[in-house]
């Protein structure tokens, strides 16, 4: 187990470091100049020289790459071209942010779809599952800027009972926690509901229901332990998913999250500050990642052993 | 000596319009206390040296203030300088001081501060420095007197020095914090100090209980929120979560100015839209040919279809908008905007210069028989840019030029048209100008003289002309108003024959806010003044707001 978790943390890093080499090529690989839409459109040649000295972006490509991996290995990801703020300072209060977002709605997307696909399992083809189904679809197929701007509205303008942006209180969770939650339950839901109509159709299941166990315990203890695995994949999958997702959310309801500065930053070309924002959510997805792989083991304990 | 003050008020009466503007609420008695809310925009830092964007000005204009301000009038008045003189040779402008003012870290605002910021605004070339051409240096003479000293003589220095980053800062905090200090906590000796400050979230300014202004400012707190998605700043300012929102889109006024908590206003900003033309390529070194393509643009047409009819104003001369120190009407009698759409004259233009369509395909040819066909380039920004970029492709088309039309990313786009003679690929490209300070110096030597070609300046089209170079030196001299102002109109009278660019409509600024706030300026360069502005708490009680 141990050794599971060290061998991923060398991945991990060997990946963050790929990963920035291979950002900092394709920055330097597509057009626009960051030190010309730092001094703006009309501002002259001479004073984009002067920005392009004082932020190092005068020096030979290797250079640049070299002083600034340099730096990354001693935990220094720069200054932002734009806020000339500590990237780190920036980056981290973001994708705390964005965790709790994502943390939330991944609450309420798991909860929510492990308890519909499951009692749409146990109705299979009856008027429940079907409801349960169309539910599902319906929220797979509208994207979130819909549902968000609609809630947005209802709830927030035309009843006032919630609050529209930002994240100050309780209740600035509701509307985007529910936007993003529902709409990954939607998804969640078809697949715990496959899954659970496969595990109700082994035979143990049979037989328990010959035994006279209740249909409860066989669902919820027999039945749903062993679609697990499968389900925790894809919830693990369904977070990276959120994380982008998110950042849609992020920019309807005003939620100061890393997935927003990161859109904001590559229109910028802001550079550090994409590496930095890039790279945190890799290694987000890599944790959460191991996570799973740890999870499975607990699902399953044959896994620990081979 | 002369009264640079006295010339400043000449000003208004050569000056043909009053600058629009959006001023509320002056005649009710100011109530003090409250915290006003309201949407705005920092995509950079808050160091005025790095930062000349509208929304980065609300934000540091709170707490720093200028020497001078530009008033409605257009009127230069004191703020920080008591009163100004100039040399007689005008290559010196003294600056008086106010006395007794404190930055908000408790250091002392002198003559040693102002010549500080400027002197290291040089050194170190703030955004800002191309509008200080001429000055080498400012001098401290005493502890309330500070003198600029120019190269040669500048009539746009005192009006530039009121434009909104030119503010004085604390030397004593730039020198302890530098640039990145600054730019999350500003300090200066404005009537609200600085108190938070969350990235992307949002920033907060309290009531400066010292400023130098006894009585002011009336408002406990300003609070700013960045809210990048327009829509849903719009949905914040409907319940009531913010007291103002900017940037309304065109299409939402008709409903929101239904709505009796709100109002809503729109003022002509000073951003022209306009297509560069690349004056270097065949055969639009021509003016017949550059005339021709302003007359087939329905501009009218542009601003019903684009701008809901309300979203912008017609063109009533060159480059410069209505507010701008010069402007003057240049429309011909009868016309509703320059270049006033007319297809025939545009097609009898193009004929004289060797194109017409002769093989009967609808496009035009020169005498080789070889198709008139450009390249235009836009981006996806700025308000309806592309929509824009699409009309005039089709009236383009209309007229029998083969247009191809291409839409770029941003930063590429920007990258795109930085580019020099040699290595410019665009022959029509979509863009705007601002002029941010209303004086005509930065277009007439900075946007279309011969010498400020790219990369150099920000003339992109390389159109070269001397009348108009000359025009525009002359100008820039001269210190008496109203030979100034007739320099200026006859300047745009040679662009008129000349049309370096397709002329396009000015967009209009359009605001929202709650009925209870009273006394904040939206001014045309964009900017949101709030300084002075007050919450009427009765009227704010009974829209059921308990923020």
């Amino acid at each position: 187990m141990l050794k599971l978790i060290l061998a991923r943390l060398v991945f991990m890093a060997a990946a963050g470091l790929l990963l920035l080499t291979f950002l900092f090529g394709l920055f330097h690989a597509i057009p626009g100049d960051p030190a010309r839409l730092i001094a703006g459109d009309s501002a002259p040649e001479a004073l984009v020289q002067s920005i392009r000295q004082a932020y190092g972006l005068d020096q030979p490509l290797m250079t640049q790459y070299t002083t600034y991996m340099g730096r990354v290995l001693h935990g220094d990801f720069g200054l932002s071209n734009f806020s000339r703020q500590p990237v780190l300072k920036i980056v981290m209060p973001r994708l705390l942010n964005t965790a709790k977002l994502a943390g939330w709605s991944m609450l309420l997307a798991m909860s929510l779809s492990l308890l519909l696909g499951s009692l749409s399992a146990m109705y299979w083809d009856r008027p429940l599952d079907r409801g349960i189904t169309a539910f599902s679809l319906a929220g797979i197929c509208t994207p979130i800027f819909v549902t968000g701007i609609l809630g947005l509205y209802f709830f927030g303008v035309h009843l006032r009972w919630l609050p529209i942006g930002g994240m100050t209180s309780w209740k600035h969770y509701i509307l985007p926690v529910l936007t993003l939650g529902l709409a990954q339950a939607a998804g969640f839901t078809r697949m715990v509901r496959a899954c659970m109509i496969d595990a109700l159709g082994r035979d143990f299941i049979t037989t328990a229901r010959a035994k006279g166990v209740p249909e409860r315990v066989i669902v919820f203890k027999h039945g749903l332990r062993n679609a697990l695995l499968p389900i925790i994949t894809f919830f693990g999958l369904g977070l990276g998913h959120m994380l982008g997702g998110a950042a849609v959310a992020e920019s309807i309801f005003n939620w100061p999250g890393l997935g927003r500065l990161m859109v904001d930053s590559i229109l910028t070309r802001d550079l550090p500050l994409t590496q930095g924002c890039i790279f945190f959510f890799a290694m987000v997805f890599i944790l959460v990642n191991l996570v799973v792989d740890l999870l499975y083991r607990w699902a399953d304990p044959r896994i620990a052993h081979d | 000596m002369k009264s640079y003050a006295k010339m400043a008020t000449a000003a208004t009466l050569a000056a043909s319009t009053l600058l629009p503007m959006s001023v509320r609420g002056e005649d009710a008695k100011p109530q003090m206390g409250g915290e006003l809310v309201v949407t705005g925009q920092l995509d950079k830092t808050m160091f005025p040296g790095r930062n000349t964007d509208a929304g980065g000005m609300d934000v540091y204009l709170n707490a720093c203030e200028n020497l001078v301000e530009m008033a409605a009038d257009r009127t230069i008045k004191p703020v920080l300088a008591k009163s100004w003189t100039m040399s007689d040779d005008l290559k010196t402008v003294t600056f008086h001081l106010n006395e007794g003012i404190q930055f908000h870290d408790g250091t002392p605002f002198n003559a040693e501060a102002v010549a500080f910021v400027f002197n290291e605004a040089l050194a170190k070339k703030f955004l800002y420095v191309s509008l200080l051409e001429g000055l080498e240096k400012v001098v401290a003479d005493s502890e309330y007197q500070v003198s600029f000293k120019l190269s040669k003589p500048s009539a746009a220095l005192i009006p530039n020095l009121a434009y909104r980053t030119m503010c004085i800062f604390s030397p004593a905090a730039y020198k302890a914090t530098g640039e990145e200090g600054l730019g999350s906590k500003i300090v200066g000796t404005g009537p609200f100090v600085m108190s938070e400050f969350a990235k992307g979230e949002y920033v907060l300014f309290k009531r400066n209980d010292k400023y130098w202004q006894k009585g002011k400012p009336y408002l406990d707190s300003i609070r700013i929120l960045f809210v990048p998605e327009v829509t849903t700043r719009v949905a914040m300012l409907e319940s009531g979560d913010v007291d103002r929102a900017q940037g309304v889109p065109d299409f939402d006024i008709p409903r929101l100015s239904g709505e009796d908590t709100l109002k809503v206003a729109t003022i002509p900003s000073l951003q022209q839209n306009y297509v560069v033309i690349n004056n270097l390529k065949k055969p639009l070194d021509d003016a017949r040919v550059r005339q021709a393509l302003n007359y087939a643009i329905d501009k009218a047409g542009i601003v019903k279809s684009v701008f809901a009819g309300t979203g912008a104003t017609l063109s009533q001369a060159p480059t410069l908008t209505p507010g701008v120190f010069g402007f003057t009407d240049m429309r011909e009698p009868g016309k509703d905007t320059i270049f006033a759409y007319d297809l025939d004259k545009a097609k009898d233009l193009l004929k004289q210069a060797g194109y017409d369509d002769r093989n009967g395909d609808k496009v035009l040819e020169n005498a080789q028989g070889e198709p008139l066909s450009l390249k235009l380039w836009t981006r996806k920004a700025g308000k309806g840019e592309y929509q824009i970029a699409q009309l005039v492709q089709t009236f383009l088309e209309k007229l029998g030029i083969k247009t191809e039309l291409t839409v770029l990313e941003s930063a590429t786009f920007s990258a795109s048209l930085s580019l020099g003679p040699q290595e410019a690929k665009y022959d029509l490209a979509l863009l705007a100008w601002t002029i941010p300070t209303a004086d005509p110096d930065e277009p007439m030597m900075y946007m279309t003289h011969t010498k400020a070609w790219k990369p150099a300046g920000a003339n992109r089209m390389f159109f070269s002309n001397p009348e108009t170079d000359r025009l525009a030196e002359a100008a820039h001299a001269e210190p008496d108003t109203k030979k100034r102002a007739e320099y200026v109109r006859q300047w745009m009278a040679e662009l008129l024959k000349q049309a370096p660019v397709i002329y396009l409509p000015t967009v209009n600024l359009t605001e929202a806010y709650r009925t209870y706030v009273h006394g904040a300026k939206y001014l045309p360069a964009g900017t949101y003044d709030a300084t002075q502005a007050w919450i009427d708490k009765a009227a704010k009680e009974e829209q059921g707001i308990s923020r």
